[in-house]
């Protein structure tokens, strides 16, 4: 068993020691399965390990890096996949009851990215049941129960991404792929204290994955730093003619160079006023101090304010539409009642009676948006929030509760648009659950986003913290 | 965090939102799918639930009864107040972006593709009036 540093390690040191044979894959992997094992459960973070197709992937990475064919900083590197993405021949079950046995015979284009670059699926990552799409109410809305946060095992990892959170808090793997449509990769890297990506819409293939919502779901990485992130990005963004939504080849893919990256480009930070109502109070303390970090750390960073505007109704409305039509078939059969969630077996209900027009009124306004958005990406490169305006909540907490409810309109925003996001943590609460720091870009902009994440991860350590899980 | 104005529809992820929301334009009215003997005051949602005006209530009414008309044998009794409410919570997100000036020229997004690298001046006014009627 390999030691916990070594296991915490991000990607882009791993890669180093396996490239120079110092550390081997196979050992890599069986030491990952057996944390996995021990603590995969307990956290609820798995919805599959996959040790035997891992092992054989990992022998199959070290015959190859010894024979001197090392394919780039992926290789070697073990990893888990949010459970809506399909892996041929083995359970991909949307997180949910009524396809707890669903089988495909394909691989998710993401899945092949990897496959490709050598990296090794160690597991299928647990998610809230339909990555949220009829909606929840508790933690515990999934096929695999509540998962639990790694820094607090009383408190949740947020949603949907739950399980891509937890594995890579916890140490079980390398890095994790999650998908968000609005907040499932932010919300759960914030509260688990990682660094997640969401990727500019249209850049990272979707065959192969859950639809939820065609015109907001995206693919990310989730892993211990914005240079994994990029890295990991790097693998699995491009255009894929089995997905429509990619966008073209010039302007799909994704070069990471991390000698340039931080040279020869300036960003402006828009340090958003408007984006939160209010901060609890220990995390309000924890922005400012990450305020000052960015002035000093950045040639230009000013105050700046979203749009003000029905976005999140829009956001709601097109979201909402899009899953009654996803998961019709579902709704209509009744098997939604097998959920797990009391809100989820209803909400479908609800979003099937969305009409034609208020949808066609959404879609309307999200295009004013984007050409709002456009203009204020004239004076920023990046914009700058918490994560989230609170830490994790209790395991127990009713969701749909007063103390949850706040505006989100950067969520709205930047989902609505496609616009990529980044979360790294920016330091911990009194009770040392992780508070996170959030970059949105323009749209296509995303190394401007991954940029700024590596210089504020530059100036600080609360990426390479890690619970004392036990 | 307690905004719950009415017009931002709260919460800050889209899962606990999107089971609370719908819309009605399938409906002509309340009337016309309430089963008989159903008396349209019991509908009115109790106590937590948003203030709407007479028309909004009757919009989220409607759109309960549309879904007890098709489904209702599938509810107990527990679950048909907890739509009637989510109806009735929709109400506020629907009239504010039925609410957002928008002109007749302004299109949907029909199919998203972000604005990468977008020209930064907009295209020529289409809603300016036409020259020729």
């Amino acid at each position: 068993m390999l030691k916990e540093a070594t296991l915490f390690a991000p990607v882009s040191e791993l890669a180093k020691q396996i490239e120079a044979k110092t550390l081997s894959p196979v050992e890599l992997t069986e030491s990952y399965l057996a944390r996995s094992e021990k603590f995969g459960s307990k956290l609820n973070a798995y919805a599959r390990l996959l040790p035997d197709q891992a092992l054989e992937q990992a022998h199959a990475a070290e015959k190859e890096i010894r024979r001197g064919h090392y394919r780039g900083p992926l290789h070697g590197i073990p990893y888990a996949a949010k459970d809506l993405l399909s892996v041929k021949g083995t359970p991909t079950t949307w997180g949910a009851k009524p396809f707890a046995d669903q089988v495909f015979d394909y691989n998710a284009t993401v899945i092949d990215h990897l496959r490709n670059t050598g990296a090794i699926l160690l597991g299928k990552a647990a998610m809230i049941e339909l990555a949220g799409g009829m909606g929840y109410k508790f933690a515990s809305a999934s096929l695999q129960g509540e998962t639990k946060n790694p820094w607090n095992m009383s408190c949740w990892t947020c949603g949907s991404s739950s399980g891509s959170g937890a594995i890579v808090a916890a140490g079980l793997a390398g890095f994790a792929i999650g998908t968000e449509t609005w907040g499932s990769i932010v919300c759960p890297s914030a509260y688990c204290g990682v660094s997640g990506f969401r990727p500019t819409y249209g850049r990272v293939s979707r065959y192969g994955a859950m639809a939820l919502a065609y015109s907001m779901d995206k693919i990310g990485p989730m892993a211990r730093s914005a240079e994994d992130c990029a890295r990991i990005f790097a693998a699995i963004a491009g255009h894929d003619f089995l997905d429509r939504s990619t966008l073209p080849i010039d302007k799909a893919a994704f070069t990471y160079s991390p000698a340039s990256d931080l040279k020869g480009r300036t960003l402006r930070v828009g340090w958003l006023t408007n984006a939160w109502k209010q901060y609890d109070p220990g995390i309000a303390r924890i922005m400012e101090l990450t305020h000052k970090i960015l002035q000093k750390r950045f040639a230009s960073t000013r105050d700046a304010k979203l749009p003000e505007g029905p976005w999140e109704d829009t956001a709601n409305v097109i979201l909402s539409s899009e899953a009654g039509s996803a998961f019709g078939e579902l709704i209509r059969s009744g098997k939604v009642s097998e959920l797990a969630d009391p809100l989820g077996r209803i909400g479908g209900y609800v979003q099937q009676t969305i009409s034609g027009s208020d949808f066609n009124t959404a879609l309307r306004i999200r295009e004013i948006l984007q050409g709002k958005m456009t203009e204020l990406f004239d004076s920023y490169d990046v914009l700058a929030t918490a994560s989230q305006p609170i830490a994790a909540t209790p395991l127990a907490m009713d969701l749909t509760a007063p103390e949850l409810t706040f505006a989100d309109p950067l969520g709205a925003i930047g989902n609505l648009c496609g616009l990529p996001a980044l979360s790294v943590p920016c330091g911990f609460t009194e009770k040392k659950l992780p508070i996170g720091l959030q970059f949105v870009g323009r749209a296509g902009d995303d190394a401007a986003v991954l940029q700024a994440g590596r210089v504020f991860q530059q100036a600080t350590d609360w990426h390479r913290h890690h619970p004392p899980i036990s | 965090m307690k905004e719950k104005d009415g017009k931002t529809l709260s919460r800050r992820e889209f899962a606990q939102r999107a089971a609370l929301l719908s819309a009605t334009a399938t409906l002509t009215s309340a009337q016309a799918v309430l089963p008989a003997g159903v008396n349209e005051a019991s509908l009115q949602v109790a106590g937590s639930g948003p203030k709407l005006t007479e028309a909004g209530q009757a919009e989220a009414d409607a759109r309960y009864q549309q879904i007890i008309a098709l489904y209702g044998n599938r509810f107990d009794d527990a679950q048909k107040s907890e739509l009637k409410r989510m109806c009735a919570e929709l109400q506020p997100s629907l009239e504010s972006i039925r609410h957002y000036t928008l002109r007749n020229g302004d299109a949907p997004a029909l199919y998203l593709k972000p604005l990468v690298e977008r020209e930064k001046k907009a295209p020529p006014n289409m809603n300016s009036a036409p020259k020729h009627s």
